[in-house]
């Protein structure tokens, strides 16, 4: 049993044989390894030999053999009465996480289940609804009713772009189904951003233009990879099974990292490099690389006749069209898209990417980028087959001109459409996300120059006051944007600064001062979460709803290969905690809107199938193939367990087939079979030819947000870069529940290289502040015209930018692993976010954040509690091995 | 060899319960009162009286970074532990600088062998060969980067003149659900 205080228990309760079985899957990172969960009452135990225990294993058990460690047990309620609850990762799995490898986030999923006698207990339980200050109880229909009596105010009077939505992307496709269905179709709402952006659009826009899904590959292609170039992540930290299954004891691995993690040590022991970049600088790096190889005939040729598009069919099938979708603008706009030859002679002649300055600027030796180019060609030897994994370190550094220098230098390697030879994400959270209509991008309020509607950046629009009803789920907001303790002010302005404020729990009353407060330009906020949140729960939301989660309703969802499970119930939700879609459904109904009329997790997840279809995650066919066999769709995926089945899913001679990768020019289609829907992009590229595009990345895009943020060490400035690592996922909403893993990371961290430490008198352990007051934020410019009135020079002329400030605090680690000039802090931790110190100024092509380029000044405040004693946080470099 | 234990069919509230009931029978990891400070948390406590007392080694015989491999509580490979002497001093360590420490020699994620991973002068154990865990020795057995979801557990040690003596465990070692069930039965 978990305490607030870690005890490490030396003994752990066995499940009897006939203990309850569910499968599930992680509900954590992307790479989503099967788990099984074992549930009996409180009061039995089963024994040491197979036959009295439920995993049928000895105990002690064997090396790779099943064990339960005390972590991963608790005690949760099953139809309100008490049951040990025992989660393990599935020891048969064939799939994933083969044999039962896994990471130490899923490890300890037991401790996240609510039980009132660990640090779970803070759940929320109830609707809540902020009274005199207080979060006060209320009934879901008291809550409902002023959500929807607010939302028809403000829908009537100020329009669908004053009424916002802020979700996850991710937690489950029952939910998103919901949510989309609410705010695309019922609502119409441009107001719209998922919870890791400012807005809705691609993530990676520069990949995705190339023709290239960011999940077309499959776990077994990182292990048929010869040789892997991975760009700003370190799949050992955050996608640790895709590492520790699929790429150790395989490829070759190329790092391209500010900071030497335990991945790159690996990596360097067995055969690869480690590409040690100044934060920003791949674009010119990936150009550098890509030059080499064109200078000297290294690229694939033979693929390239074959796959990468001319200027015509670039072209084909766009007729003379108004091309505003921003993919089509941004491919045909002359100043990006271009066929091989074209991309060969800019490269050639382009400056900034020659060897000597590319070094300069990205800080990594010319002879180790003359190296990656031989090695992920083979220098005009035998051909490796390369692969290329990214993830935020790359496309949250530069979004545009990264992902598609990126993916150019893929390409000309002839990765992309092949078994080991894929350019793919690593990914960060699982794949959870679809839309039951369109985000409806013409009704944004923002433009760029031309006919170009882009994605509305709804943080903008709050800060300029333009939003009046706002619904949070399962996201921070302001912690997980950039400047967010700027932004977390602004909130406060609109909300509980505001003069009307409810002081009573008369429902007629409550709606009455949140109508007058929206009237005098204010915003009321209603936030769904499992735990109350900072600042958005605990300061500024008007009413709180209690989501129930993992583990406690069924729901599916695809992890990193596409890869479909039911993630099933096995105890009750705490208190009044409800599924997100319920909440939503109940909502719409009170508005009046039609089609919600859900009963339960699986009338969702049916009625979302068909929305899936021609899509990356179609499971389309598994519904249709339910229906024949009389059975439930949830029923039909609880059958596949945790190996579950890749979507697309295509029906083939009878029974249902998973695509293993997509672009793949090695798989034969018959003719469609049933209901299933062939994309062209099964098996070839996806653009209007069906070929990829190369797709050039002028540096001058990007250079004068560069120059300008660029730490300057006259003032003390250093790079704050941030990521994640193993022990935390996300906010540590659940890890700050663990006393396991609270023991390891009871706060949160800066690494600090030994120079930079030795400057400011830094040791490890030592407290540190971390502060600026020049974090630039964006104010305005919607509706570009001219030409050159998207970019960065432009907006600072037109005074669009502003500075603001940013104050946080860690324990420092010292460690060379870090480069001098550069800090590393962990990304999100709820207390003292480091995005506070990140530019709120988006790539002004893809409306996305450079939320990997903060800065920051530090000083040392004293020493913390971890510096000399024993119990708690380890201060040891995280590749003390190596 | 005691087996001497609290029932182990018992609820594991009750278990909670005894451990809250026999505070006596505790015993606080060896942190010196000069390097304790106000605000953190309670000590780290493991339950010592059902475990045997064994002479593991002596004080003049151990060198710097030298492990010591031996067999506690249970004659058998799974418990099979290291005692190793530090360059600095560690919680739970013993000695006249407190740089003496033990730990089980399985990896808690997936049972990988330790042995030949530990690293006395920079107070480390791994990576794991097997998926690269490693382990900080001077602050328990915590893990420092990688999957497991126990630290190393540490046995806890006691000296008597030059002797070392093992009396108990913290944390369950890999394989086992109950460090005291005799895995020789």
């Amino acid at each position: 049993m978990a305490e607030d205080t870690y005890t490490p228990q030396d003994s752990v309760p066995l499940p009897p044989p006939d203990a309850n079985v569910h499968t599930t899957a992680c509900d954590y990172c992307i790479v989503g390894c099967g788990y099984k969960v074992y549930t009996w009452p409180v009061g039995e135990e089963g024994g040491p030999a197979p036959d009295q225990n439920a995993l049928g294993s000895p105990f002690p058990g064997s090396v790779l053999g099943p064990w339960i460690s005390p972590n991963q047990h608790n005690i949760v309620m099953v139809d309100g009465r008490p049951h040990h609850a025992v989660v393990v990762p599935d020891f048969q799995a064939t799939v994933v996480n083969k044999g039962g490898n896994h990471s130490i986030r899923g490890g300890t999923l037991a401790l996240k289940c609510y039980n009132p006698e660990t640090p779970t207990r803070d759940r929320l339980l109830y609707p809540q609804i902020r009274v005199n200050g207080e979060l006060t109880r209320v009934d879901w229909d008291t809550a409902l009713d002023v959500m929807a009596a607010v939302s028809e105010h403000v829908l009537r009077n100020y329009g669908e772009s004053a009424w916002a939505m802020k979700t996850y992307s991710y937690e489950f496709f029952e939910n998103t189904y919901a949510i989309t269905k609410l705010a695309f179709a019922s609502i119409g709402t441009p107001a719209y951003a998922p919870h890791d952006k400012p807005g809705s659009g691609n993530d990676t826009a520069g990949v995705d233009d190339s023709g290239i899904i960011t999940f077309s590959a499959s776990y077994q292609d990182w292990a048929d990879a010869d040789v892997i170039y991975i760009s700003g992540t370190d799949p050992f930290e955050t996608k640790t099974i895709v590492f520790t299954s699929w790429m150790m004891g395989g490829p070759k691995l190329i790092m391209a990292l500010p900071r030497r993690t335990a991945g790159v040590a690996y990596a360097e022991a067995n055969g690869g490099l480690f590409l040690q970049v100044i934060p920003g600088t791949d674009t010119l790096l990936h150009l550098a690389i890509s030059r080499i190889i064109l200078e000297n005939g290294w690229e694939d040729k033979e693929f390239i006749e074959e796959w990468i598009a001319s200027k015509w069919e670039i072209e084909m099938g766009m007729g003379r069209g108004t091309r505003n979708t921003p993919w089509q603008w941004r491919t045909t706009w002359g100043q990006f898209g271009t066929d091989f030859e074209g991309y060969r002679e800019w490269l050639l002649n382009y400056e900034p990417a020659e060897l000597a300055n590319a070094a300069e600027v990205t800080g990594v030796p010319a002879e180790k980028i003359q190296q990656v180019a031989e090695m992920l060609t083979g220098g005009g030897g035998p051909r490796p087959k390369a692969s290329f994994g990214f993830e935020k370190g790359n496309y949250w550094s530069n979004n545009y001109l990264n992902t598609a220098s990126f993916a150019a230098m893929g390409l000309l390697c002839g990765a992309g459409n092949r078994p080991g030879q894929v350019i793919s994400r690593l990914g960060g959270h699982q794949r959870g996300w679809i839309g039951a209509a369109s985000y409806p991008r013409e009704k944004s309020p923002e433009k760029l120059p031309g006919r170009r509607k882009v994605e509305l950046d709804l943080d903008r629009w709050v800060e300029a006051g333009n939003v009046r009803f706002a619904w949070v789920i399962g996201t921070t907001w302001t912690a997980a944007m950039a400047a967010s303790q700027e932004f977390a002010r602004r909130f406060r302005e609109l909300t509980v600064e505001n003069p009307h404020q409810i002081t009573s729990l008369n429902k007629q009353d409550i709606i009455n001062t949140l109508i007058a407060r929206v009237d005098s330009g204010g915003m009321v906020v209603v936030d769904s979460d499992i735990y109350i949140i900072e600042p958005l729960g605990t300061e500024i939301a008007d009413i709180v709803l209690p989501a129930a989660a993992w583990g406690e309703h069924d729901a599916a969802r695809c992890n990193g290969e596409r890869r479909l499970r039911l993630y099933s119930k096995f105890y009750d939700p705490p208190g009044e905690a409800k599924p997100d879609w319920w909440a939503i459904s109940r909502f719409a109904q009170r508005m009046g809107f039609e089609g919600y009329d859900w009963h339960e997790d699986n009338d969702v997840f049916e009625e979302a199938a068909r929305f899936s279809r021609g899509k990356v995650l179609d499971y389309n066919v598994l519904v249709w193939y339910a229906r024949q066999q009389g059975k439930k769709g949830h029923e039909v995926l609880r059958e596949l367990g945790t190996e579950g089945i890749q979507t697309p899913i295509r029906w083939v001679n009878g029974q249902m087939v998973g695509t293993v990768r997509l672009h793949d020019s090695t798989l034969e289609l018959g003719p469609p079979e049933g209901p299933t829907v062939h994309s062209k992009w099964l098996t070839h590229f996806k653009t209007q030819s069906g070929k990829a595009l190369l797709i050039k990345s002028p540096w001058e895009l990007f250079s004068d947000f560069y120059e300008r943020i660029k730490p300057d060490p006259e003032k003390g400035e250093l790079w704050l870069t941030n990521g994640r690592i193993n022990e935390i996922w996300q906010s540590a909403f659940d890890d700050i529940r663990k006393p396991y893993i609270k023991q390891r990371w009871p706060d949160t961290f800066v690494e600090i290289h030994p120079d930079d430490a030795a400057q400011y008198g830094i040791e490890s352990g030592d407290e540190v502040r971390l502060f600026s007051d020049d974090i630039l934020i964006q104010t305005g410019g919607w509706i570009r015209v001219r030409g050159d009135e998207y970019n960065f020079t432009t907006l600072m002329e037109q005074g669009l930018i502003r500075a603001g400030s940013g104050d946080v605090r860690a324990i420092a680690i010292v460690t060379a692993d870090v480069r001098p000039g550069v800090l590393f802090a962990n990304f999100l931790h709820p207390a003292d976010p480091a995005n506070s110190l990140v530019h709120r100024v988006p790539d002004p092509i893809t409306n996305r954040y450079r939320f990997k380029l903060g800065k920051a000044q530090i000083e040392r405040i004293g020493e913390s509690p971890y510096k000399n004693a024993f119990e708690q946080m380890s201060l040891k470099p995280r590749t003390a091995s190596g | 060899m005691t087996d001497k234990r609290c029932d182990p069919m018992a609820g594991i509230a009750s278990r909670r319960d005894f451990l809250k009931l026999s505070g006596s029978a505790l015993v606080a990891l060896t942190l010196p009162p000069h390097l304790r400070r106000p605000g953190l948390p309670a000590r780290l406590y493991a339950r010592q009286v059902e475990y045997p007392r064994q002479v593991i080694g002596r004080l003049s015989e151990l060198e710097f970074g030298q492990p010591v491999s031996f067999n506690y509580p249970w004659d058998h490979p799974a418990s099979t532990n290291f005692l190793i002497k530090l360059n600095e001093p560690a919680g739970g360590g013993v000695g006249p600088d407190q740089n003496v420490v033990a730990f089980n020699s399985l990896c808690t994620h997936q049972g990988g062998p330790l042995a030949g991973q530990f690293h006395g002068d920079r107070g480390v154990a791994g990576p794991c060969p097997l998926h690269l865990t490693t382990f900080d020795l001077t602050r328990h057995g915590m893990v420092i980067s990688g999957h497991a979801t126990l630290g190393l557990p540490q046995i806890i040690l006691e000296t008597e003149g030059d002797d070392i003596i093992a009396t108990g465990v913290l944390g369950l070692i890999f394989g086992y659900h109950s460090n005291l069930a005799d895995p020789n039965a």
